[in-house]
């Protein structure tokens, strides 16, 4: 019993060569992330962004153009646009929202035809004079060219129509209250307003007459395509706010809290399993076979029992036998109480053939115990 | 390795230090945090070795259920530093070890012994898990930790809650044997010697064939048989786990069994014991003299109920197993439930009983008793049925048990340990042991 103490806590060592394997595994893993990381470039994800591959980019339409000959030249502010654009080239302008005010006027000036898709209403009354909004935010659908203009004649039906206007010296593509394609020829320009973004993006561009009519509209010529960057935030810097003494000091509180974890988490030792005893109550079969009699209404096994339970408890009162006939114990029942054997017969034993009065209901049953208890206590007592 | 709340202190200080020394440019933290681990790591340094230590346990080997063991453990420093430390003592929690921790400073190359007071709540064998020892560098900001393995173990007793019957238990044995009484015929079957005849006597005890070669009348006087072979048969299956009040029926059992081991070796019989499920789980053979009541209570201390059936047939081979000594007592404490005697027990019980003396002891459940008496509404006198019908069967099978020449005893957990040794002690006045 005696035996010397053995320590089987780990040493440094036995935890260094434990932690070395997973220590190895995720240093590796975390190489091989860092590694894809940095060689797989990222792309943007903007909405009608000509360099994003996501269904509401358009880089297909880019690429196609590129593919067809046409130079694409992304222009992501006003300026990078107006350096690139030329009287030969088109300028396409999705997201004018981004655009700030003196950026549109800037737009207007620059040379060569502009396709503007879903221009708001600034951009569109200063590029496109005389073009009115008639209706906005329907639904895209297909719709008909039904106009002289060749590039949508040849393209067909297209998903357009989200917005519909009025005005402008050619119109296809009429909706209800207007046409969601007008031209406008203004010095010496072709300004085109497309009234809906579907056809460019990537994943309707396959429907319909969409590629085509875009492809139509740009055909053979270099594309600027300007999508302006979200206006910078307003410098609002953050630290400035926060006391220099906080931004200090994190590191040690967090140091701190490491230690605060590590030295209410550190146990005085493992846990101690131990081996729980079974809990059952021997009364449980019991208990089981009392609420299947309940749930079955078995009154007929219940009475059986309860009326077996009595004659067995009266027998050596009564000086019988386990093999008493019932006509004997009725008999010497009756003799000492003031029922009739008959009476006693049909509390003790029932009435064949279904006749028995304690068996109709629960009720019955409750009676027939009550009974059953008043006969024994008059027995006993005689 | 280890950090107290010192150092949590510490590293708030430090929190507060590199707060308002922050202007003075931005190594401020890089310093506090460099300071804290430079004093936490000269702490762990400082303190002493906890995996060189040495324990040693001793104290109380046994102790009975309900009553208190202590158990010492030594705590040697063998190295050059002093050891400052939390040292705990890791038991099960149905050991009810107290104190849960204990601190300590063992001088260098000295030894401290500390104190484990264990009130166990089961019965059974009681390991020491382990000793895990925290040892504190001297600023007691940081230690050392290692957990041992030093083996002790405190074998916990069955309760012998009974015992309290033994006195009025044998004093009914002791008029039995005549110690209170003269010896007269028919409390006792033995012969044991011839003497003069007093007025008084039965005369049917006079010995005439002795009387004739003497002057005087002269008598024979009987006693209680003595050396008679007890065999207790703990039935450890299933059954024998179900709850009557708050304990299993097992623990009942064992503490009727050990009432009637006491009461025998006061009466000069030997008992033997055996547990069965399944296996043998614990048998005892008395070798010799001497009660074997210490054998026995040590054999019942690590028993637990199995959740197997139990083997009958299995059961009465190895009640015959043992060297055929003759006629004995056995003592079948079971339960009278139709899955074990019926379909087990009786077809094999003629083999037994045509040896030996069978006695069948069982644990009533009172909550079924209760439950036989329930009335007032539907659902009460469906239980009721319910517990009749389970009343009767254990009836049945005690009438077909005592039919076949088995003696029956079934009395309330309370109850069936003094019951027990009244049948015992009936057996031996009717003189059929």
């Amino acid at each position: 019993m005696t035996a010397p103490s053995t320590a089987f806590s780990p040493s440094l060592r036995d935890l260094w060569r434990r932690t070395r394997g997973p220590l190895a595994f995720v240093l590796a893993a975390v190489g091989i992330a860092a590694l894809v990381a940095v060689s797989s470039p990222t792309r943007p994800v903007g909405h009608l962004d000509p360099e994003a591959v996501t269904g509401q980019g358009s880089r297909a339409l880019a690429q196609i153009l590129r593919k067809r000959g046409a130079d694409v030249t992304v222009a992501r502010s006003v300026d990078a646009a107006a350096a690139a654009a030329g009287p030969d080239t088109v300028l396409l302008v999705v997201r004018s929202h981004e655009l700030r005010p003196d950026d549109v006027a800037r737009l207007t000036d620059l040379p060569g035809d502009q396709l503007l898709v879903q221009p708001t209403p600034d951009l569109l009354e200063a590029a496109a004079p005389g073009v009115e909004v008639a209706a906005s935010s329907l639904p895209a659908e297909p719709l008909e060219p039904d106009c002289s203009l060749q590039a949508a004649v040849m393209a067909g039906s297209a998903e357009l129509g989200e917005t519909l206007y009025t005005g402008g010296s050619l119109a296809c593509y009429p909706g209800e209250e207007g046409h969601s394609l007008v031209q406008v020829e203004e010095a010496g320009r072709t300004i085109t307003v497309l009234g809906s973004q579907q056809p460019l993006r990537n994943d309707s561009l396959a429907l319909e007459g969409n590629a085509a009519l875009l492809l139509n509209l740009l055909a053979g010529r270099d594309v600027v395509w300007l999508i302006p960057a979200p206006a910078a935030a307003q410098p609002t810097e953050l630290h400035e706010l926060i006391h220099p003494g906080f931004v200090l000091s994190l590191p040690v509180l967090v140091a701190a809290f490491a230690l605060l974890a590590f030295w209410r988490g550190r146990r005085l030792g493992p846990l101690v399993a131990e081996r729980l005893p079974v809990v059952v109550r021997a009364s449980e079969t019991t208990e089981g076979r009392a609420r299947l009699y309940t749930s079955r209404r078995a009154r007929d096994r219940a009475a059986a029992a309860l009326r077996s339970g009595v004659v067995d408890r009266l027998r050596p009162v009564l000086g019988l036998g386990p093999d008493a006939a019932p006509d004997t114990v009725a008999a010497a029942v009756s003799a000492r109480c003031a029922s009739s054997p008959q009476q006693v017969h049909a509390l003790l034993y029932g009435e064949p053939d279904g006749a028995d009065p304690f068996l109709r209901s629960d009720a019955d049953l409750v009676r027939l115990a009550d009974e059953l208890d008043r006969l024994e206590r008059e027995v006993r007592q005689s | 390795m280890a950090v107290t709340g010192r150092a949590v202190f510490l590293a708030f200080v430090g929190v507060a230090v590199a707060f308002i020394a922050a202007p003075a440019g931005r190594w401020v933290p890089w310093v506090v945090l460099g300071l804290l681990l430079t004093v936490l790591l000269v702490d762990l340094a400082l303190a002493a070795n906890s995996r060189s230590v040495r324990l040693t346990h001793g104290g109380d080997t046994s102790v009975r259920l309900g009553e208190q063991a202590e158990v010492w453990l030594v705590v040697a420093n063998p190295g050059r530093r002093p050891l400052r430390a939390t040292v705990r003592d890791a038991w099960r929690p149905s050991a009810g070890a107290a104190p849960r921790t204990h601190d300590l400073v063992v001088p260098p190359r000295g030894q401290r012994l500390v104190r484990t007071a264990l009130t166990p709540t089961r019965r059974g064998d009681q390991h020491n898990a382990h000793v895990t020892v925290r040892s504190y560098g001297p600023l007691r900001l940081a230690a050392r930790q290692s957990s041992h393995t030093a083996p002790w173990t405190v074998r916990v007793l069955p309760p012998f809650r009974s015992r309290r019957h033994l006195p009025s238990k044998l004093s009914q044995l002791q008029a039995l044997e005549g110690q209170h009484r003269t010896m007269v015929r028919g409390q006792g079957s033995e012969f044991d010697s011839l003497r003069e005849y007093v007025p008084g006597d039965d005369v049917r005890s006079i010995d005439w064939r002795a009387t004739a070669r003497r002057e005087t009348v002269v008598v024979r006087t009987w006693r209680p048989e003595r050396d008679r072979r007890i065999l207790l048969v703990l039935d450890t299956s299933r059954t024998s786990a179900g709850r009557v009040g708050d304990l299993p029926r097992l623990e009942h059992a064992m503490d009727a069994a050990l009432l009637l081991t006491a009461l025998a070796a006061k009466a000069g019989d030997r008992v033997d014991f055996l547990a069965y499920d399944r296996q043998v789980r614990a048998r005892v053979r008395s070798e010799g003299r001497g009660s074997t009541l210490p054998a026995i209570v040590s054999a019942m201390a690590p028993l637990e109920p199995e959740l197997v059936e139990l083997d009958a047939a299995g059961m009465v081979s190895a009640i015959l197993s043992g060297p055929r000594r003759g006629r004995q007592l056995v003592v079948l404490l079971t339960d009278l439930t139709p899955a074990v005697v019926e379909t087990g027990l009786l077809p094999r019980l003629s083999t037994l009983t045509a040896r030996h003396l069978v006695l069948v002891a069982s644990v009533a459940d009172p909550y079924v008793t209760r439950m036989a008496a329930e009335r007032g509404n539907a659902q009460a006198v469906y239980r009721a049925a319910a517990a009749q019908r389970t009343l009767a069967e254990r009836r049945r099978i005690a009438a077909e048990l005592r039919r076949r020449g088995v003696e029956v005893v079934e009395a309330p957990a309370e109850e069936l340990a003094p019951a027990l040794a009244d049948a015992y002690l009936a057996l031996k006045a009717q003189g059929r042991l």
